[in-house]
């Protein structure tokens, strides 16, 4: 991705004039400064988007099928198994690793921690987007999506715990929103919309701890509405919602350390130099922020498992399955991150951010899926089911990097802000 | 009934944002520990000893509630031998009642045991709903709306003994199919259900509640050795108004023993009870570290300000 | 003490008396008495009723084993001897007698209520037929399908979809 700075000096653009003086249009930073046909070379040189071609021309008529034949059509449309991979994986994976968002905000802005203020905008990005995609996998999954509304609006069930999910998810992808847009603003070149949010970024900031905080462990209390269903290592009745809540802090920060690696590393024409010399330093404290709550998050499994009297489960062969998830998806990484830290191994630490994040889905798909209705059978979702979950996640990632090739959140903007 | 309202109401209050309240109503929560249900809400007691396995309550059930036209006729009894993912029948969108076959090594006969909804007390399904779409009317059936219904399907992963089914095979108008106890059709009108009514050999007996516990006690007692000291529903998951008298375990005859003694929400408590604690004790706590972390930065900068004025 | 002990002895040597003496016995009914046959189709609509040949069903059973106390025999059941050890011949035998057509409607539930009342748990008719007769037949090897007993109307073959309404291709769910 060299040809940015070759050919033409000017971009990638990170100003509103141009080097002759005129201003960008919106159209014009849309395409990236390209010309059409610069923009379409670059885009089919790409091997990454031949790879989103391919998924995508399988996976939209899929969804069609899906929204006019029903769920029945590219599902196992399970009575067992109620939730599959859109909610398993879609929602139960997808928010935890969200977590980023409301991490570095309480960071940056509560804990005055300006260290970290270079992977700030990515870290609400990478909150935002996930969360908008777990309700796009909602949105796959509801019955009558177009029902969506009707927690908020038509009829009320306060006393359930996804009634919580529901409003705890909406009004913190507006905060969310409210925090990702300054870097909109710059870009768009739109000052005083800029001014208002920064007035409300602490209040935001707290709104989004206290919403995480109970959503997070909302999706994990969930699960406490089947205690007989759920195999007990996987479901405290008393803990769950720590559990999900805590693993959620780790969840997140990893998934900041792999998408910046990844930016780092394949879009490195986008970072800044306050980016690139910071990322090592911000990384290893990031993983510090990883191994503690690993740590506390292994102690309170354990407690949980002490608790509810559980440790002749772990003879079973379910335990041995609980063991080797939690070291492999907790153990494993946290020593990684802990040597990592203390020999600045920042390669050992991205590798451990990777396993952590896959653990936790894996933990996820447990809780909902594989270890759900463990006294029966095991529902393997229909090949239709798995190709519309990674079409939707291409769909994410495609996004994702859309916005990260255009707004301010690698690189700070030039021009007035 | 009174109970149970303040209960959601002190959950509903917290995520209001209503602390005081919230607080205050917690205690109640503390003393408010199990709806008893409605004093007349009605029930079917199930004899498994009686059931012949006829399946007549299936085809009854299916024409009350029009459903679609089955596989195999409803005096087909191979339907006892179908198993699929190593599982016995069970309910599905075309099907809100079935009945099964277990042959007990004991046992020189098979046992039968029909399922249906069971109708719960403190129903899981209505406690996990978030759009209120169902309702355990006073008569004792728990009834379900379609009209806001959002199809999230939790109600699915809440009830212990797997009864709503989702219409899978409908895009624009899918919907929960479930027993409703024929609510809107013989219940609300003081008549048994049309599964109870069909029954030729009485193993499903439909009555208040709790004259229902009264009389399965006196099957008991009365009849020493012939039934398993124990009515399946009178504590199972805080109880439910279909109750079962079974010659054997009930784990025998495929009822989950497990199911907790309490209803499900219960095991949801804990959860709910931090949200107000959450809701009121976060804001505070954390601008407070918020003021702690940044001031070295106030102070530095207040003496910078000073130093500048000397200068 | 002593006394209720007689009474039970004499009663039992009576109750046996009863079976092997019938004559001798004046409060008590006769098999004789009964009627041929009895058709019972009050309830007939999916099936079509049964023609019930009472003289044959007497050489396999007592009467007190279908009509309970009500014919005055001896009873065995212990549950019902505590009342119906004397309590001799009923007016009413017929099954219809005692046995409610319509068990759940809300009128007869409500008489169930009544805190001092002992059958709380009596079948309906159409229990009472099947229990009775399903479960002897049972253990003496008589006919226990539904159509050995009547055969399956037009409405009943509706009812379950099956002869002239089999389902040329019904629906089954999809999936699991």
């Amino acid at each position: 991705m060299k040809f940015f700075s070759k050919e033409r000096p000017e971009i990638p653009i990170v100003n509103h004039l141009k080097a002759d003086g005129t201003e960008w249009t919106i159209k014009e930073k849309l395409w990236l400064g390209l010309s059409l046909g610069e923009y379409k070379k670059q885009f089919l040189r790409n091997p990454v988007n031949w790879l989103m071609i391919a998924i995508f021309a399988v996976g939209i008529p899929l969804l069609l099928q899906r929204y006019i034949y029903g769920l029945g059509a590219v599902t196992h449309a399970s009575n067992d198994y109620p939730w599959g991979l859109f909610l398993g994986f879609g929602l139960f994976g997808m928010v935890p690793l969200s977590a980023s968002g409301f991490m570095l905000g309480t960071t940056v802005e509560l804990f005055g921690r300006k260290d970290f203020h270079p992977i700030e905008r990515l870290a609400l990005l990478n909150g935002l987007l996930g969360y908008f995609f777990a309700v796009l996998f909602l949105e796959v999954d509801l019955g009558m999506p177009w029902r969506l509304p009707y927690p908020m609006f038509v009829s009320l069930g306060p006393a359930a715990v996804l009634f919580l999910v529901a409003w705890h998810v909406a009004t913190y992808l507006s905060v969310q929103i409210a925090e990702v847009l300054p870097a909109f603003f710059e870009w768009i070149g739109w000052l005083k919309g800029k001014r208002v949010i920064r007035k409300m970024v602490l209040g935001l900031t707290i709104a989004g701890i206290i919403l995480s905080t109970l959503h997070q462990g909302a999706l994990g209390a969930l699960f406490t509405y089947a205690p007989s269903k759920v195999h007990p290592l996987w479901l405290s009745v008393n803990f769950q919602w720590i559990h999900f809540f805590c693993s959620s802090i780790f969840a997140g920060l990893s998934m900041v350390i792999i998408s910046s690696t990844l930016i780092r590393n394949f879009m490195a024409w986008r970072c800044d130099d306050e980016f690139k010399d910071n990322l090592d330093y911000i990384t290893i404290g990031l993983a510090k922020g990883c191994s503690y709550a690993m740590i506390t998050y292994l102690i309170i499994k354990i407690v949980a498992i002490a608790h509810d009297q559980e440790w002749s489960y772990l003879l079973t062969g379910w335990g041995s399955y609980y063991m080797l998830e939690l070291g492999v998806a907790v153990v494993l990484p946290m020593f990684m991150f802990a040597i990592g830290i203390r020999h600045r191994y920042v390669g050992l630490i991205r590798f451990a951010a990777l396993i952590a994040a896959l653990g936790i889905i894996w933990n996820r798909l447990n809780t909902s899926m594989i270890c759900y209705n463990w006294q029966m059978y095991q529902e393997i979702p229909h090949w239709k089911e798995v190709w519309i979950t990674i079409t939707v996640y291409s769909l994410y990632f495609l996004t994702y990097r859309f916005i990260v090739y255009r707004l301010p959140i690698v690189y700070g903007w030039k021009g007035e802000k | 009934m009174k109970k149970i309202v303040s209960r959601r109401n002190f959950i509903k209050g917290g995520l209001a944002g209503t602390a005081t309240v919230a607080v205050m109503k917690s205690k109640e929560t503390q003393a408010a520990h199990s709806f008893e249900g409605y004093p007349d809400g009605m029930g079917v007691l199930v004899d498994l000893t009686r059931c012949v396995g006829c399946r007549s309550c299936e085809a009854a059930c299916n024409k009350e509630q029009g459903l679609p036209t089955p596989a195999k006729p409803f005096d087909d009894y191979s339907v006892f031998q179908e198993i699929k993912h190593g599982e016995k029948r069970r309910t599905d969108e075309t099907a809100y009642t079935v009945v099964n076959q277990y042959d007990i090594p004991e046992l020189d006969h098979p046992l039968f045991r029909k399922i249906q909804c069971n109708h719960c007390q403190e129903p899981a399904c209505l406690t996990s709903c978030f759009v209120n779409a169902y309702t355990k009317t006073p008569e004792g059936a728990v009834i379900y709306n379609s009209k806001v219904c959002v199809g999230c399907r939790t109600c699915m992963i809440a009830c212990p003994f797997y009864i709503p089914t989702f219409k899978y095979s409908s895009a624009f108008n899918p919907r929960i199919m479930k027993c409703i106890f024929c609510y809107d059709t013989r219940l609300k009108d003081g008549k048994p259900p049309a599964c109870v009514e069909a029954c030729p050999q009485e193993a499903l007996t439909f009555g208040k509640r709790n004259d229902l516990i009264t009389m399965g006690r006196q099957r008991i007692r009365e009849t020493p050795g012939k039934y398993v000291e124990h009515i399946y529903g009178e504590k199972e998951v805080g109880g439910t108004a279909w109750m079962y008298l079974s010659s054997v375990p009930f784990d025998q005859v495929g009822f989950d023993t497990h199911v907790p003694q309490e209803p499900i929400l219960n095991s949801v408590k804990d959860f709910l009870a931090i949200v107000p604690m959450v809701l009121t004790i976060w804001p505070g706590l954390f601008a407070g570290f918020h003021l702690l972390a940044t001031r070295k930065e106030k102070i530095k900068e207040q003496e910078m300000e000073k130093k500048e004025e000397k200068a | 003490m002593q006394t209720r002990k007689k009474i039970m002895q004499t009663a039992l040597a009576i109750a046996f008396g009863g079976v092997l003496m019938v004559p001798t016995q004046i409060w008590s009914m006769e098999a004789e008495d009964a009627p041929e046959s009895v058709i019972i189709d009050s309830l007939a609509n999916l099936y079509t009723g049964v023609e019930f040949n009472h003289a044959m069903h007497v050489e396999y059973a007592s009467c007190q084993e279908c009509h309970h106390h009500t014919t005055g025999g001896a009873v065995v059941n212990p549950n019902c001897a505590r009342c119906h050890s004397n309590s001799g011949e009923a007016d009413e035998v017929t099954c219809t007698g005692c046995h409610e057509k319509d068990r759940f409607n809300k009128t007869y539930l409500r008489t169930l209520e009544a805190p001092e009342l002992y059958h709380i748990d009596k079948p309906g008719l159409k229990g009472a037929y099947h229990l009775n007769c399903i479960s002897c037949h049972e253990t003496t090897s008589g006919p226990t399908g539904c159509q050995d007993c009547h055969t399956m109307t037009l409405a009943g073959e509706k009812m379950f979809d099956t002869g002239s309404h089999t389902p040329a291709k019904g629906h089954s769910a999809p999936g699991h």
